[in-house]
């Protein structure tokens, strides 16, 4: 379809802007610093516009499509209302800077999540602040940092980190400066105790990891783990990715995890947007809590004159005794923050019945592939990830018995799906999964989609190589060469160069 | 929770299916030390209508900016951003997709992400954008170990990088966590009384890993000195320069002077202050910073047919191939927001960005010219010129006049002194597209009522 610089309209198209309170003429400009051409922009007027982001949108795979069962993602339904209250004036138009008094209800919403996310992971206290779940493995590990200087143990420079781990583990403490020691998993993809004991010393900051893990199973070991990493001073950090499966059933404080963080763009519906926006607060135990990035929200009895939210409290920020600073300029995405509080709100204590049913779902939608496969007769074309008889929110299966009987690869079976009108599951992830497909269909799915998604995943696998070569052939475009876009680089329009 | 979950009541079917009678089968892996034994001490569920009142009672209880005369900027910008935008932004296509891995069913978001970053790179006048990083702040962060990646074994000052001592402290301290991993040193960079840099410091910058400084300063000010100083650090220290994306209507593109890098807070394209977040930082790059840049990056390519497609590209930068080597630990953006400022680009074209500058521009001179009629009130730098924002001196803190002014539903600016307690008595004023005549004709006849109070 056309880009936006194929619209040619004339000067001045576009939106229509009252004139300037001063004349131009009589305004005190910088000339030495004038632009001198203006930006190659394309010209729309609005209907022009307005079509051409419809029709991008119609080239476009969301939730709202159809089934998504992208592991790892955690695509579940975005509640509507949630957009509703974001569109609130007292939100939009609210600066990070007015002064408390102006933010009391902003501040009550803040309180609320903080001790709602605490409370499900056993943490004692919580900062909204870091914007992504990146940013808040990174926050977390600055912390941990921080504490061990202060404590005079700097000499603490290395992370440990599993190889089933997601990227974004080491990266964020190979960003606050640690080294990374990789430690291998077990055959069924656990955590190899022998393993971790090997590693362990005084050097030792801390162990990044999460539960369920990335194969989707629960680490049985998980207190031993922790109780290795404490026995040499050691710190535990839990990867939120894999959280909506467990809430309520258990919780990282009891499996002996000094931090956390949480995927709000996941466990709590953060719309994904695409890419983002997410948001990545993080919780921790009481020895961490003075080192979070502040400003953190608090509260004390109101005094007289106060207009309060809640009577007789007052809500107000808190800079934590040594902390660490700031990871982003303002208090984080609170546009997000408030989107999952109205999705907290829905659920309140029933999140366990979320969790237990995003694990009845996933351990549904594997029986019952399973069992088609079988009845299919094409069972002998893959294997679960992992042996394990329950899975938590999601599994893995490789396609490694395909691509050596038929030349089926795991990026095959993705497109065929996607020619069936499925978002394709996560492939190749986790690296230690030959082939891997990692499904995770979240508790937002109906048994129906369930069935018939199992129906179709088995007769993707059943279709002959040549068609899954070939797929798709449905969607806006085929199979996009990657290759080509990375030798001919083109990232911009016009296309001479600045 | 009822219409959440499609599966309520399906339970023991379900189970049954796989053999199981019971959820707590499905958590038999859960080791018992480590279950949780008692229900989660929370509140009850509520229904879409009950959620709505609370969120009515609570949000209403913020004062919105636009309920008051509010002159409150400092890095956010009040704006109005089209109705279409709205509109087309919460389409479940683009609201509900994830990151575009499969690009055959995400060519919506792949082609409106690279038309981003071409909107982007002609604005700023360089020739690669990413897709969008967090914010302005972190996006700084991101330039300036950027920078060091490529300029760390040229460069005579290793690991040093000089920062604008203008930078406010929260700005600053984003930094400092980004960059004091790498080993990496910030020394200020300073500036002259009159607001501009200090070319003698600019001067002991050259060799440096990058030098780093913002146009508009964070204190409105405009420096035409930005212009020579890629020729003072030298080709091997890197130009970094922070944006108001809005001023670029009117003001010249860094890169058309030199800059290697720009970065900036996106939110006025697009976007509204939303409490500070989610908004969006802009990121865009020379040639030569492209392969050690942060983010996603779309490229234009084919498919099987030879038929035009876009893809993720570069992605060997990246965490998820590259893990503790990756040039940055960016996974989820802000693709959404980007969009949001790609969809107000797209419809104001050059002509209307342009209009748009020269309203920012045009408000403050407004606002300028109704604090210069209050005795008492004295231009930080009354012979520089300034764009969305002005510091001016006060008789008093200005803490006490924004807590005075707020009888006469005025918000006269940001306090400076949370910023530097030698600014206490100087407020940062800041005007907008947004500013009407009747809020400067407020904010000036409460201005003048505090100030003879102060004086007397």
């Amino acid at each position: 379809m056309n880009n936006l610089w194929d619209h040619t309209g004339a000067a001045g198209a576009g939106y229509a802007q009252p004139a300037p309170l001063v004349a131009e003429s009589e305004l005190n400009l910088a000339t030495s610093l004038l632009r001198k051409e203006a930006p190659r922009w394309p010209r729309l007027s609005e209907p022009e516009m307005v079509r051409h982001y419809t029709n991008l949108s119609r080239r476009n795979f969301g939730i709202d499509t159809g089934f998504y069962p992208l592991g790892s993602c955690t695509m579940k339904h975005n509640p509507r209302v949630n957009e509703v209250i974001a569109q609130m004036p007292g939100i939009c138009d609210v600066h990070p800077h007015q002064p408390e008094h102006h933010l009391q209800g902003l501040l009550a919403i803040f309180h609320e999540m903080q001790h709602m996310l605490a409370v499900c992971a056993g943490m004692d206290e919580v900062t909204l602040q870091p914007v992504a779940g990146a940013q808040g493995e990174f926050t977390a590990v600055r912390c941990i940092q921080e504490y061990f200087r202060e404590r005079g143990e700097a000499q603490r420079t290395r992370i440990v980190v599993p190889d089933s781990a997601h990227g974004t583990n080491p990266a964020s403490a190979a960003m606050a400066g640690f080294e990374i020691v990789e430690v291998p998993s077990t055959e069924d993809g656990r955590i190899d105790l022998q393993a971790l004991e090997a590693v362990l010393d005084d050097t030792i900051a801390a162990m990044m990891i999460t539960n369920p893990n990335t194969l989707g199973l629960f680490e049985t070991d998980i207190a031993a783990a922790s109780e290795l990493v404490h026995g040499v001073g050691g710190q535990m950090y839990y990867d939120g990715a894999n959280f909506n499966a467990i809430i309520g059933r258990t919780s990282p404080g009891l499996m002996g995890f000094d931090a956390v963080h949480y995927n709000l763009h996941k466990t709590f519906s953060q719309p994904h947007g695409g890419g983002g926006p997410g948001s990545g607060p993080i919780g921790v135990k009481a020895h961490l809590a003075p080192f979070l990035p502040g400003p953190v929200v608090d509260v004390r009895d109101a005094e007289a004159g106060e207009r309060t939210v809640e009577a007789g409290r007052w809500f107000h920020w808190r800079e934590p005794e040594h902390s660490i600073g700031k990871v982003q300029q303002w208090h984080g995405n609170a546009g997000a923050v408030l989107r999952c509080w109205a999705f907290y709100r829905r659920y309140g204590r029933d999140l366990r019945t979320m969790s237990e049913h995003a694990v009845l779902n996933a351990n549904y939608l594997r029986h019952a592939i399973h069992r088609e496969a079988k009845d299919a007769g094409v069972d002998h074309l893959f294997v679960d990830g992992a042996r394990t008889d329950v899975a938590k929110h999601e599994f893995t299966l490789s396609m490694q018995p395909a691509k050596e009987a038929l030349g089926v690869t795991a990026m095959d079976i993705a497109k065929g799906l996607l020619d069936m009108g499925y978002m394709a599951p996560t492939v190749y992830f986790p690296l230690v999964v030959p082939e891997c497909l990692m499904i995770e269909p979240t508790e937002t799915e109906a048994k129906d989609t369930l069935d018939r998604f199992a129906k179709d995943f088995v007769a993707v696998v059943g279709t002959d190589p040549a068609t899954l070569h070939a797929a798709p052939v449905t969607t806006p475009v085929r199979r996009v060469d990657e290759v080509y876009a990375a030798r001919n680089l083109c990232l911009r329009v016009p296309e001479d160069d600045l | 929770m009822v219409d959440q979950l499609p599966n309520l009541g399906r339970e023991a079917e379900m189970l049954s299916a796989m053999g199981y009678t019971s959820m707590d089968d499905l958590f038999s892996d859960v080791p018992v030390d480590v279950r949780m034994q008692e229900d989660l001490p929370l509140r009850p569920s509520q229904t879409e209508e009950e959620i709505i009142a609370d969120a009515r009672r609570l949000l209403g209880a913020n004062v919105p900016l636009g309920s008051m005369a509010s002159f409150i900027g400092a890095g956010l910008y009040r704006n109005h951003v089209p109705a279409a935008v709205f509109q087309l932004v919460t389409r479940g296509e683009f609201l509900t997709a994830y990151t575009p891995y499969q690009a055959e069913v995400s060519q919506g978001m792949l082609q409106a992400m690279w038309e981003f970053q071409g909107l982007i790179s002609e604005l700023v006048g360089l020739p690669v954008a990413n897709l969008s990083v967090y914010d302005g702040s972190s996006a700084a962060a991101e330039a300036i170990t950027c920078a060091v990646r490529v300029h760390g074994r040229k460069a005579t000052q290793k690991g040093v990088v000089y920062v604008s001592e203008l930078v406010p402290p929260d700005r600053w301290s984003v930094i400092h966590n980004y960059t004091q991993g790498g080993g990496i040193e910030l020394r200020k960079l300073r500036h002259l009384e009159d607001g501009t840099l200090d070319p003698a410091s600019v001067a002991e910058a050259a060799g440096a890993c990058a030098v780093y400084v913002e146009q508009p300063n964070p204190l409105g000010l405009l420096d035409a000195s930005l212009v020579g100083v890629k020729d003072i650090v030298g080709e091997h220290t890197a130009f970094i320069v922070g944006v108001n994306p809005v001023s670029l209507g009117l003001y010249e593109a860094p890169g058309h002077y030199g800059a290697d890098i720009v970065v900036g807070e996106g939110q006025p394209f697009g976007s509204p202050m939303t409490a500070g977040g989610p908004i969006y930082g802009i990121f865009a790059c020379s040639n030569a910073y492209m392969r050690q840049m942060p983010g996603r990056i779309v490229g234009r390519t084919i498919d099987e047919d030879e038929q035009t497609a876009y893809c993720l590209t570069l992605s060997t930068r990246e965490q998820h191939i590259r893990r503790h080597r990756a040039t940055s630990n960016l996974c989820t953006n802000e693709t959404l927001i980007a969009l949001m400022g790609a969809m107000h680009m797209s419809l104001l074209g050059p002509e209307g960005v342009r209009a748009l500058a020269v309203r920012n521009a045009a408000a403050l001179h407004a606002v300028v010219d109704a604090l210069q009629g209050v005795s008492g009130v004295e231009l930080v730098h009354p012979d520089g010129h300034h764009f969305n924002e002005i510091a001016v001196r006060l008789p008093g803190t200005a803490a006490d006049c924004i807590t005075a002014l707020e009888a006469h539903g005025v918000l006269p600016g940001f306090d400076l002194g949370r910023w530097s307690d030698d600014r206490a008595d100087q407020l940062l004023v800041t005007a907008t597209d947004q500013t009407r005549p009747e809020e400067i004709e407020r904010l000036a006849t409460a201005m003048a009522a505090w100030c003879a109070e102060v004086v007397a």
